[in-house]
C-alpha cells in the first residue's frame, strides 16, 4: 500500500552548525534579549562578559512572544554563538 | 521502498508502528494517509495541490493544499471536512494570532476552533451537550487534523519547539461547534463580519473550559462568570488580551427574556471582571516588569494598571476583547477560557470555501 508522507524532508544543508566554543573569552556573544526579564539578562551579560571575558552583542526584541526580526537573526549568526531567549 | 512524497509498506501493522518510528504522529494512532484518500480529498475540493497558505511556525513548512489534505486524512476528515481546516489554517497564519507564540509559549494556550453556518449542521459538528468532549467525528476529526498539521509541518512538538509547561488536552483536537438554532443572539462568525448564513472557522488561543455554576437571574449568572474570568492564576488580569465566555442555550435564553442583547452581558462582564490593583501586584514583581514591557508596546493600556487605591484592572482592554459564544446542554454550567494575554493568539475568522479554485 501506498502512504504520502505527512512532512517535509529536512533541506540538506539546512541547519549548519557552528564549531563548538572552546573558550568563552574573546569570543563574540550575541545575546537576544528578548525582553521578558531585563534584569535577569543584565545579569547574564554581566556574567558573560565580566566573569568569563565575552565580547557580548546585545540585541533587543521588540515582543519576546513574537519572531525576531530578520535583520535580528542575520545580525546574531554573524556571531561565535547566540543565546536566543530565556523561557518565563 | 521510498519515493520523495510517499512510501510503499506491506500491511496496515507496519505502517501504524512506521508513524510512530519517524515521530509523524502525536502519539495516538493514525488514519494511514492512503494516496487513494489523499487524491480522493484533493479531487473533491479542487485546487492546486502544490499551492501552499504559507510557511507554518515555528519551523516553517510550507501549508501546501496535499500536504494539509494528508494531515486531515490522518485526522479521521472526510473530503467534505477538508474546507474547514483550509480555513482553520488560513485563520491560524493570520498576524494577530502569533502562531508562532502560540506554539512555543510556557503557558497553557491552545488555538480553538470554532464552526459557524450551515455546514456545522451538515456535517454533524457538536454545539450541544458535551461539546468539549467526545462523541462526534466531525470535532474530533478537524480539530485533530489541525493539531496533526502543527505537529508535522510546524513542527510544534513539546520537548522541543514547544515549550508549554503543562499544555491541556486540547493539543490532541480542539474543536467546537457554535450552537445557532436555539441561540436568540447572533453567531460569532456574523459577530465578526461574515454574512449570515455563509460558513466559517474563527480560531483562538486559550486555555480548556473553567467551569461556572451559572443559573438563576441574569445578574447572578454574571456575577460567577465575571468571577472566573479574573482569577488571578490567568493570564487576562495580569496581561490584557482576549478571553472566551461560552453560556449555554439555557443561559442565552435566560438573558434575552431579561432583555440583555449579546453586546449588554459583554459590556456588564467588562466593567465587573476586574481585580484590585494590589491583589494583582500581589502576585509578584516579574509581573509588573513584562507589564511594563506590554505598555511599552502598546499592547496594554498603562492608565488601566495605574498606581491608584482605587484601580480596577479588567481582564481586557476593551469590551469587544471579550468573545461570547452560545454552546453546550441546556443547563446551568457555563465556561470560561482565558488567552494567553496581549502576546497574541487572539481570534481570527475566515470564511469557508466549500469548493477551491
Amino acid at each position: 500500500m501506498e502512504i504520502m508522507i505527512p512532512v517535509w524532508a529536512q533541506s540538506a544543508g539546512a541547519q549548519i552548525a557552528k564549531r563548538h566554543l572552546s573558550d568563552l573569552r574573546g569570543s563574540r556573544i550575541a545575546l537576544v534579549d528578548d525582553n521578558f526579564d531585563t534584569p535577569f539578562t543584565d545579569r547574564l551579560e554581566k556574567l558573560l562578559s565580566e566573569t568569563h571575558g565575552a565580547v557580548v552583542e546585545r540585541l533587543v526584541k521588540p515582543l519576546g512572544s513574537a519572531a525576531s526580526p530578520k535583520a535580528l537573526i542575520e545580525q546574531a549568526a554573524k556571531a561565535e554563538a547566540a543565546i536566543v531567549g530565556i523561557g518565563l | 521502498m521510498q519515493k520523495t512524497d510517499s512510501l510503499v509498506v506491506d500491511d496496515y501493522e507496519q505502517a501504524i508502528e512506521l508513524f510512530y518510528e519517524r515521530g509523524w504522529t502525536d502519539g495516538l494512532p493514525v488514519v494511514l494517509p492512503t494516496r487513494r484518500l489523499v487524491d480522493e480529498m484533493l479531487a473533491r475540493y479542487g485546487r492546486d495541490r502544490h499551492e501552499s497558505l504559507g510557511a507554518i511556525p515555528p519551523k516553517g513548512g510550507q501549508a501546501t493544499i496535499e500536504k494539509l489534505a494528508i494531515n486531515a486524512v490522518m485526522g479521521g476528515c472526510r473530503p467534505e471536512h477538508f474546507p474547514i481546516v483550509l480555513a482553520a489554517f488560513q485563520a491560524l497564519l493570520a498576524p494577530e494570532h502569533n502562531l508562532n507564540g502560540v506554539s512555543q509559549t510556557t503557558h497553557m494556550c491552545v488555538s480553538l476552533a470554532i464552526v459557524n453556518g450551515p455546514i456545522s449542521r451538515e456535517l454533524n459538528f457538536n454545539s450541544r451537550d458535551g461539546v468539549f468532549g467526545n462523541g462526534y467525528r466531525s470535532n474530533g476529526a478537524v480539530g485533530r487534523a489541525v493539531r496533526l498539521a502543527l505537529w508535522n509541518l510546524g513542527g510544534a512538538v513539546p520537548w522541543d519547539t514547544d515549550k508549554a509547561t503543562l499544555s491541556h488536552p486540547g493539543e490532541y483536537a480542539f474543536c467546537i461547534a457554535e450552537e445557532e438554532e436555539d441561540n436568540p443572539w447572533e453567531p460569532l462568525h456574523v459577530e465578526r463580519g461574515c454574512p449570515p448564513g455563509s460558513d466559517a472557522v474563527t480560531v483562538f488561543a486559550c486555555e480548556g473550559p473553567h467551569g461556572v455554576v451559572c443559573d438563576g437571574t441574569p445578574a447572578e449568572m454574571l456575577h460567577g462568570i465575571a468571577d472566573t474570568m479574573c482569577a488571578l492564576g490567568n493570564n487576562n488580569v495580569h496581561f490584557g488580551g482576549q478571553t472566551l465566555v461560552i453560556v449555554n442555550p439555557q443561559n442565552a435564553e435566560e438573558f434575552a427574556k431579561g432583555g440583555w442583547s449579546k453586546q449588554d452581558v459583554r459590556a456588564y462582564l467588562w466593567e465587573n471582571a476586574r481585580r484590585r490593583l494590589s491583589d494583582v501586584r500581589a502576585c509578584g514583581a516579574v509581573h509588573d516588569r513584562m507589564r511594563k514591557t506590554l505598555q511599552d508596546t502598546g499592547r496594554i493600556l498603562a492608565r488601566q494598571y495605574a498606581e491608584n487605591p482605587t484601580t480596577r484592572v479588567p481582564v481586557t482592554s476593551k469590551p469587544e476583547d471579550i468573545h461570547i459564544v452560545v454552546a453546550g446542554g441546556r443547563s446551568y454550567w457555563a465556561a470560561v477560557l482565558p488567552g494567553w494575554g496581549s502576546f497574541g493568539g487572539y481570534a481570527a475568522t475566515v470564511q469557508i470555501k466549500r469548493q477551491g479554485g
